[in-house]
């Protein structure tokens, strides 16, 4: 049905979506389409923490409908979201119906209390909430999310290929607390060295990473927090060099 | 917590008193009144507009049913309505059935994409009761109940801080400790010249770190 008519946003430059690589084998269909569909550039990398990263300030979290029904993959969901949370500014939840395998009956599944108490979280909480009856809607919805974010001005414009020294700059990066993968990747392409951003300020941090002030701030702190043995604990010591009290 | 009136806009906010929902008075009877009834205090009220329940002084739920959906564009314009004349958040509860399947899609993209209003799909009335029943639960809570919204406790830096070290090259776990207590933090480590590194490393490795931070 023609409810959409023209989308003004449909004719910027081409999208680019980073996808995480354990995606390349529960989502394979999603990738394909999103390439061969949609045309959006797709950038398959390690992200750990997030199914997709859309925009400089957007993650998206796929799962499938039955993670949500069902108390017993609480944790799992629960805490991928709360992680996200600390990295990004909007988080979307694209709930996907699980496949069917042939000749199973679709028509139903089980509504659960579980389940509406965690749309009600999820909403309570401002996260995006989309539903996908498969994966090619699936990559449609990415692909609207992306064109979305491009309107807000957060779309991926740095170059997602890094190699060499810019990728231990981003391995660099990538381990201060609460980083996003675009925004290591930020850091990487508009600091002309590690030393240069040791010694910008948050500001600069912020225009660089693409990040919010507070998070910059966050990142600042930590190039200046002054560091304490005795808070590290053991396990992680050089060998046979620690007897520190344990915390 | 939720009891504060506000002043009320055509399709404004009203007092909801804590743990109940007001709805509109063509609800009166439905199925979903019907359900809710023992669950959570309903009350009817008339004039409330393009609004169905009003779960909070914030918060309103705005059904569209399966005939909704099937009948045209209408809902499409009382939403519009809403969404330039209320501030407050809208969830759109939607029928999804066999019937409305179709229209899912093209709706979800309008209200969540366009609108940037909550949609939250039902199979029918009695499970729009559950998740109304739920949402109620949600916004009559604690924050701290909900896992999303809980404030992480801060962790220490020291762990993360001898990990980001490790990342330059040619050094490993014994190095990363030496450098960091000897320089105390990042930007001081950062700013080393290469003659304080050999102090504390010896100078190949001196070289390759001065190298990776400051090139």
């Amino acid at each position: 049905p023609a409810l959409f008519s023209c989308d003004p946003l449909e004719k910027k430059p081409s999208l680019c979506i980073l996808v995480d690589s354990r995606e390349i084998s529960s989502g394979a269909e999603v990738i394909s389409s999103l390439k061969a569909v949609h045309g959006v550039k797709v950038q398959v990398c390690s992200l750990s923490s997030s199914d997709y990263i859309v925009s400089n300030c957007m993650a998206v979290e796929r799962t499938f409908l039955s993670d949500l029904v069902n108390y017993v993959n609480r944790n799992k969901v629960t805490q991928r979201i709360q992680c996200l949370q600390n990295m990004f500014k909007r988080i979307c939840v694209i709930v996907e119906k699980d496949r069917i395998k042939t000749g199973e009956m679709s028509r139903f599944f089980q509504r659960t209390q579980y389940y509406d108490s965690m749309l009600s979280a999820l909403v309570q909480a401002g996260v995006q909430i989309l539903f996908s009856s498969c994966q090619e809607e699936t990559a449609g919805l990415l692909k609207d999310l992306a064109l979305v974010e491009q309107g807000k001005n957060a779309a991926i414009r740095v170059p997602t290929e890094v190699e060499g020294h810019r990728q231990e700059m981003l391995n660099f990066y990538l381990t201060i607390p609460n980083l996003s993968y675009l925004a290591a990747l930020n850091m990487c392409h508009h600091f002309g060295s590690v030393k240069k951003m040791a010694n910008s300020s948050p500001c600069d941090i912020a225009a660089a990473a693409q990040v919010s002030p507070q998070k910059a701030e966050e990142i600042y702190r930590y190039f200046h927090y002054p560091f304490d043995r005795q808070m590290l604990p053991d396990h992680l010591c050089p060998k046979g060099k620690s007897n520190a009290a344990k915390d | 917590m939720t009891t504060k009136a506000n002043s009320t806009v055509s399709v404004g906010s009203i007092a909801v008193p804590y743990g109940h929902v007001i709805g509109n008075e063509k609800w009166r009877g439905s199925e979903i009144a019907q359900r809710l009834q023992g669950k959570i205090r309903l009350i009817f009220e008339d004039g409330l507009g393009l609004v169905d329940f009003h779960l909070s002084n914030r918060t309103c739920i705005l059904y569209i049913s399966e005939a909704d959906l099937v009948a045209g564009d209408e809902f499409k314009r009382r939403l519009v309505r809403f969404r330039n004349a209320s501030r407050l958040s809208g969830i759109v509860i939607v029928e999804k059935t066999q019937i409305s399947d179709q229209y899912f899609s093209a709706v979800q993209k309008f209200v969540v994409l366009e609108l940037g209003m909550v949609l939250l799909p039902v199979g029918n009335q009695g499970e729009a009761s559950q998740l109304i029943t739920q949402l109620v639960r949600e916004q009559s809570k604690d924050h701290s109940s909900n896992p999303f919204l809980r404030k992480q406790c801060s962790q220490l830096a020291e762990p993360s801080l001898f990990r980001t070290v490790q990342q330059i090259p040619g050094v490993g776990k014994t190095k990363a400790l030496l450098l960091l207590q000897q320089f105390g933090s990042l930007h001081r480590l950062c700013n080393a010249s290469v003659k304080e590194l050999e102090l504390v490393v010896g100078q190949t490795v001196a070289q390759q770190i001065y190298t990776f931070l400051c090139s």
